[in-house]
């Protein structure tokens, strides 16, 4: 990091700032050096000037290969089939019962994999390395798969869709069905993410506070919540976003009620693309803030820290 | 005791490895193809209606390739998806197999003027063989009973009935065409079809009856279904129990084409779906690589395709040629005399 050019330390808004003056030492040669920038025009072609040109190249394939299909989305959206597609009737039910699914899959997860995601990290499961098999089983498992073994677990004709029946649920074509989709989906990310930031914590520190006579309940919320709140928030974003993005097995087990993503498959083969695309946008706009909200925070609560 | 867990999640881990290895090595045993014919170059790029998915990929795609030498690519969708992305330059095959002439004569004259009808793919019920109502399905499909019980079998309420989407998938209008041509040939009360529905719209696409294509058959195998549509050639190929249909009410026989048109129903998008014979036509498309897109064509209606077609379900018909003769490659007329 010799140069005096790089955008790490040149405090400005990064790296598409071209440094001032460089224009003008093109035609001077390697005989006037900026008192500033004595190493920029150390020669016609100076070091500082490719890493420059480097940083700015190198910055600009990241955000085009992280950014591309993004890109691509508002370069073929159509504004006009967006706001005429979203205003048919019915056309934002989708919208509802993805919020709806999401919305519960959230709290099954929060209340059920929290806990989970602790007890692994604290080793108080029996075969905890078996728990994480079959957690990293539904993550390798096309979606597809998981959809297809779900019919076999839960479909109408099984002990369990049995048993559902009694109590007036069953898990094909319902919300349900697409909770219970949602959940295998992205239950993994919550829970691994989980259990990563629980180990996090410095069981040490838990240890002293119970010494200080804390009980178990007020190390947990004094201690171990905050320090792991982070990791969760992040853990608890991602895992939004896979459930609301769900689709594999969702289109086997859920086929209805459409939430969005089974919404823009009909679209695209019933319409076209366009209209698929305005669906897709609608995806965005709805399920994207949450994740990037729990980012922003995360990082301000890292920079705090 | 972490001891002992630690060696047994170990071994756990260790035995998963194994059996997957083991796996890995007697897939990589098997025998490598011999016998290819000397390889030429050129490739029939095939789009094909996504029913045909199987017989292309598995028998005739490998089949045509060792007997001509030419390399075969496909790529499956409902026919008149592929005809759309054809016409739009989404797709370039040039080999079109289609369910039903409508979507290849929807591409003329720009991309052929001709194409060859040569086998049908009726409709048929498939049906779980442990289903409660299984024993009532059986004699149906045997024949000790009339077919038209199975329309008053279908209204039972609890009967788990399957189907695709209307607007979406052909074999979904098909099934519903079905239903109106038996409630008509059969004299069923008038009703009997909204009844089998559930109470539903025929143009509706959220029934819980309806699932996506992919998802039918694997919920019928998995016995959580009593019933279901499916091509007879999906039924052969995946080894269902089925019940054969007429051909009055199958939209298996061209000759009735005039019958099937009398069933007929509103879609969601307000076009009206209309019965027609469910028959497989093919055609080349373009003029990229020629020489493979005409000999898959002509392979497709040799004995020996043919041959593949009535073995997987399909029920050949008499080839018949639509449009100018001299525009159908050498080869494939010759095919057509033989």
């Amino acid at each position: 990091m010799s140069s005096a050019s790089s955008p790490a330390d040149s405090g400005g808004p990064g790296p598409f700032v071209v440094p001032a003056g460089a224009p003008l030492g093109a035609g001077g040669g390697g005989s006037a050096p900026s008192r500033l920038r004595p190493d920029l025009f150390a020669s016609p072609l100076g070091a500082g000037r490719i890493s420059t040109v480097a940083a700015i190249a190198g910055a600009l394939a990241v955000w085009v290969a992280l950014l591309g299909p993004l890109i691509t989305l508002f370069v073929h959206i159509s504004w006009s089939t967006f706001w005429s597609s979203i205003s048919a009737p019915d056309a934002l039910q989708p919208l509802v019962t993805s919020l709806e699914a999401g919305g519960i899959t959230l709290g099954v997860l929060i209340l059920a994999g929290t806990p989970l995601g602790y007890l692994l990290a604290r080793g108080r499961l029996p075969f905890p390395r078996l728990v994480e098999a079959g957690l990293l089983a539904s993550l390798v498992l096309p979606p597809l798969v998981i959809g297809l073994l779900l019919v076999f677990m839960v479909g109408p004709y099984t002990p369990i869709g049995e048993a559902l029946a009694h109590i007036h649920l069953t898990a094909t074509n319902t919300l349900a069905a697409l909770v219970i989709a949602e959940v295998y989906e992205s239950a993994p990310y919550y829970v691994l993410g989980a259990e990563s930031a629980f180990a996090a914590v410095p069981v040490a520190l838990e240890e002293q506070a119970a010494l200080l006579g804390d009980p178990p309940r007020r190390v947990l919320r004094r201690i171990t919540f905050p320090i792991a709140a982070r990791g969760l928030a992040l853990a608890l974003a991602i895992s939004w976003a896979r459930a609301m993005g769900a689709f594999g097995a969702v289109i086997i087990i859920a086929y209805h009620p459409y939430g969005l993503p089974l919404q823009i498959w009909t679209t695209f083969q019933e319409a076209n693309l366009s209209v698929a695309l305005s669906f897709a946008f609608l995806l965005l706009v709805v399920a994207l803030p949450l994740p990037l909200l729990a980012y922003v925070w995360s990082a301000r609560a890292r920079r705090l820290d | 005791m972490t001891q002992m867990r630690r060696f047994l999640s170990i071994g756990i881990i260790g035995l998963a490895g194994l059996a997957a290895a083991t796996g890995l090595a007697a897939c990589n045993s098997s025998p490598s193809p011999n016998g290819t014919s000397a390889a030429k170059s050129g490739t029939a790029n095939v789009a094909y209606a996504g029913s045909l998915l199987y017989l292309d990929e598995k028998v005739i795609g490998p089949a045509f390739h060792t007997s001509s030498g030419y390399a075969f690519t496909g790529r499956g969708a409902g026919s008149l998806a592929l005809s759309q992305e054809i016409k739009s330059g989404e797709i370039t095959p040039n080999v079109f197999e289609s369910i039903g002439a409508k979507p290849i004569e929807a591409l003329e004259p720009k991309f052929t003027s001709w194409y060859v009808q040569f086998a049908a793919s009726p409709l048929v019920v498939a049906y779980n063989p442990k289903s409660r109502f299984a024993p009532e399905l059986a004699a149906i499909a045997s024949g000790q009973k009339p077919i038209a019980d199975l329309f008053t079998l279908m209204e039972t309420h609890g009967f788990l009935l399957g189907r695709t989407d209307p607007n979406l998938d052909p074999q979904g209008q098909a099934f519903l065409e079905m239903l109106l041509l038996a409630q008509l040939d059969y004299n069923l009360p008038a009703g009997t079809v909204a009844k089998i529905l559930g109470g539903s719209p025929l143009d509706t696409a959220s029934s819980s009856q309806i699932f996506d294509e992919t998802a039918l058959e694997p919920r019928l195998e998995a016995g959580q279904l009593d019933a279901s549509s499916a091509y007879l050639s999906q039924a052969v190929q995946l080894h269902l129990h089925y019940i054969k249909l007429p051909p009055a009410i199958s939209l298996g026989d061209p000759k009735l084409k005039a019958a099937y048109g009398r069933a007929k129903f509103k879609l969601a998008n307000g076009m009206v779906a209309m019965g027609k014979p469910l028959a497989v036509d093919i055609t080349t498309i373009g003029h990229t690589d020629a020489a493979a897109a005409d000999a898959f064509v002509a392979y497709v209606l040799s004995a020996a395709g043919l041959d593949y077609f009535s073995k997987n379900g399909y029920e050949l018909l008499k080839p018949k040629l639509t449009g100018p003769r001299s525009a159908v490659p050498a080869g494939v007329l010759s095919e057509l005399a033989g």
